[in-house]
């Protein structure tokens, strides 16, 4: 059994529940639909002002969806004693936050691709090209993943607690600014033309990614385990 | 210290051999409250012991520690000459947990919860898995999600992972429990059978004097600590 095959199984578990019981599908998705339509409202109808406010409003809206997923994936893992029961499996813990972490990411990455289209068109934001679907796709790619990473490890911490649907954001938050800030501003260039500064944002994005997964997944342990 | 003893002691079962699990002045707060206050326990391997004790004495909390989901707060323990904590990893495939609760994942049927116990522990076949079902009288329901079980099917499925697994240390809390008569009987049965294949039992329980369960031993947690409440075969307490 290695490593690779246990975040494999795990993730593909994570993935199959979320299918069947879509606890989290219906909570983002009816909430990223709000949140832009409500975004939409307040923003009022300068269309200029609307535009420019696509990236912002579609990063809100992912990330508040986000914190919903990464919380329910461990609500799930906790009835009848599962996660007791997966963590007393020869696996390591960081091959069980990977797992859990690819689910997590896989399912905001499709979810920011497939918003990311919807916030284009009700928002009127101008696109200058197709080649510029394909860089806010990299940028939902590995904003999502930024924000996984962090959200998933987040999510363990609190999910013993009490208090934990409110302690979730409080915590995170703080943390995933630099990954939101360069995931809206990779999204803004990427809507704008703006060429050289994305690749900078996008990479400044893959910087942070990095960092946030080998300390997230080097602590982990100190989560899980009592 | 008790100590359950047999005579298979001789047969290498780890780096050191000898025990299948050693407990020495093992302490473990659960927050401000001291729940085992000094466990000493040595059992060899293939022995069958029943851990007894009332509600909240601390059951749970030694069979989590020997499953490496809690560490001791003080004293050494190891399974098979597996450190709990050091060699955590060592440990955990040579243990088995079965759950109060059943530890299965409600939205997956019962054979997948099979399938993703072999992904991830190497062990175990398709074949075997189905066998396991059918052993415990679940093979209509193995394509059926856990969520609608009842208490006794998720029991019953907990048993199978056992079986299909067949862990060299058995731990069990509270197996009988939610079960018909039916139902404890194939425990003691498939607990029995364990021990014929040298594997190691201990089981947390509450059933007194089951007609198919001979226990090698019977100790009690109280305050705390363990005491040696009876004895079928060597037994020294230290």
């Amino acid at each position: 059994m290695t490593d690779v095959q246990a975040v494999m199984a795990i993730a593909r578990k994570d993935l199959l529940q979320e299918l069947r019981s879509k606890a989290a599908t219906v909570a983002t998705v009816f909430f990223t639909a709000t949140t832009l339509l409500m975004m939409a409202f307040a923003l009022g109808r300068d269309q200029g002002v609307l535009a420019s406010s696509t990236p912002g409003v579609l990063w809100v809206a992912l990330v508040f969806a986000g914190v919903t997923a990464a919380a329910q994936s461990f609500q799930s893992d906790l009835e009848d004693g599962a996660f007791d029961q997966l963590m007393t499996y020869p696996v390591s813990r960081a091959a069980v936050y990977v797992g859990k972490l690819t689910a997590n990411w896989l399912y905001l990455s499709v979810l920011g691709v497939l918003l990311a289209p919807v916030a284009v068109t009700l928002y009127g934001a101008s696109v200058p090209g197709p080649a510029a679907y394909g860089l806010v796709a990299l940028t939902v790619v590995l904003g999502a993943f930024g924000f996984a990473i962090v959200a998933t490890f987040y999510a363990a911490l609190t999910a013993n607690l009490q208090a934990r649907e409110a302690l979730l954001p409080v915590l995170m938050f703080p943390i995933v600014v630099p990954i939101v800030l360069a995931a809206v501003r990779a999204t803004e260039g990427a809507l704008t033309a703006a060429g050289a500064p994305v690749w900078d944002w996008l990479l400044l994005l893959a910087g942070f990614d990095l960092v946030y997964f080998v300390v997230c997944a080097g602590l982990f342990h100190f989560v899980v385990d009592e | 210290m008790s100590r359950v003893a047999s005579s298979r002691d001789s047969q290498p079962d780890g780096p050191t051999g000898g025990s299948a699990l050693s407990l020495r002045g093992v302490q473990r707060r659960m927050g401000r409250e001291l729940v085992l206050a000094g466990i000493d326990l040595e059992v060899a391997p293939g022995r069958l012991v029943v851990l007894r004790g009332s509600n909240g004495s601390g059951k749970t909390t030694l069979l989590r520690l020997l499953a490496t989901r809690l560490g001791p707060h003080a004293g050494t323990a190891s399974v098979f000459g597996h450190d709990l904590v050091r060699e955590a990893d060592a440990v955990r495939r040579r243990v088995g947990l079965l759950s109060s609760s059943g530890g299965s994942y409600p939205v997956l049927t019962a054979a997948e919860n099979l399938s993703l116990a072999m992904s991830l522990t190497g062990k175990g076949s398709q074949t075997a898995a189905g066998a396991a079902l059918e052993r415990v009288g679940l093979a209509d329901a193995a394509a059926k999600q856990v969520r609608y079980f009842s208490s006794g099917m998720k029991k019953r499925l907990g048993l199978a992972r056992q079986l299909l697994l067949d862990p060299e240390l058995w731990l069990l809390d509270e197996p009988h429990a939610a079960l018909d008569e039916e139902g404890k009987r194939l425990v003691d049965e498939c607990l029995t059978e364990a021990r014929s294949r040298g594997r190691t039992v201990l089981l947390a329980s509450h059933e007194q004097d089951r007609e198919y369960l001979a226990p090698d031993a019977v100790v009690e947690l109280a305050g705390g600590r363990l005491r040696l409440v009876e004895q079928a075969r060597e037994v020294m307490p230290s």
